[in-house]
């Protein structure tokens, strides 16, 4: 009974760190004894493991879609050109 | 991340040009601190005029992701996976990215499709950090509980 108990209170604290410990975002990393926890968890974890599964799953379907957003050659030229307008107008 | 701001490539190319034209005259004005977000921030203030003066508009319109082909000259040919992804799961991952409230939309796209740190996605949408990490997490867990149960349904996510 205790020992249920403390898994899911481990299992809720390890659901709201696992985007932050997927993600490694300078702004909110976790600390190191976080990382420690959340990982020996993950290791005998076997839900938790799937969310996290599932996190990365969704992320690199996600993260597909920006390969194909492609951005037309000559529009990158425009672009250019026009970069290169502004320096030469500014120019003396 | 003009391109998905306004789904029109002509569209996003005046807004590149716009965005740099401003960020040029605001040069004087920049810490040199976090570039990519300062820019991403006139880029998000000048679509916003654009749109002020043509028609509403939203940041991260899906439509263009969801109807997006990946680029021809691909380096290499895309995996198994990579395969399910583009061909079976795009247009239910794409359902339930549009059912999201755009606010939530918007941080999972900036962050999760553009690649964008919370900290640029703060920029961009005009909220602090924190609120970027909470939107992105409902948004993320709305979307894949629903992923979940199709990829289960499927048999390809166990």
């Amino acid at each position: 009974m205790t020992g249920t108990l403390r898994q899911m209170l481990t299992c809720h604290w390890s659901a709201r760190r696992i985007q932050r410990y997927l993600d490694a975002d300078p702004a909110a990393r976790l600390t190191p004894g976080e990382i420690s926890r959340l990982e020996e968890h993950l290791a005998t974890c076997e839900r938790c493991t799937q969310v996290a599964a599932e996190h990365r799953a969704l992320h690199r379907a996600l993260s597909l879609w920006s390969g194909g957003t492609t951005v037309d050659p000559r529009s990158v030229d425009r672009v250019r050109d026009f970069l290169s307008t502004m320096n030469d107008e500014d120019s003396p | 991340m003009a391109l998905t701001t306004t789904s029109n490539q002509a569209d996003a190319e005046d807004l590149v040009q716009e965005t740099l034209l401003r960020a040029y005259r605001a040069m004087d004005r920049f810490d040199g601190r976090h570039p990519r977000a300062w820019l991403l921030t006139i880029l998000r203030n000048t679509n916003a005029n654009l749109h002020r003066r043509q028609r509403p508009g939203t940041i991260g319109d899906w439509e263009l992701i969801r109807t997006a082909r990946p680029a021809f000259g691909r380096a290499e040919l895309p995996s198994a996976e990579d395969s399910f992804m583009d061909h079976e799961m795009h247009a239910d991952l794409a359902a339930a990215v549009l059912a999201l409230d755009p606010r939530f939309r918007a941080a999972l796209i900036l962050v999760d499709v553009h690649d964008l740190s919370y900290a640029e996605a703060a920029a961009v949408m005009g909220v602090p950090v924190g609120t970027v990490m909470s939107r992105l997490s409902r948004a993320r867990d709305r979307v894949r509980k629903r992923f979940r149960s199709i990829a289960h349904n499927r048999g390809d996510l166990s």
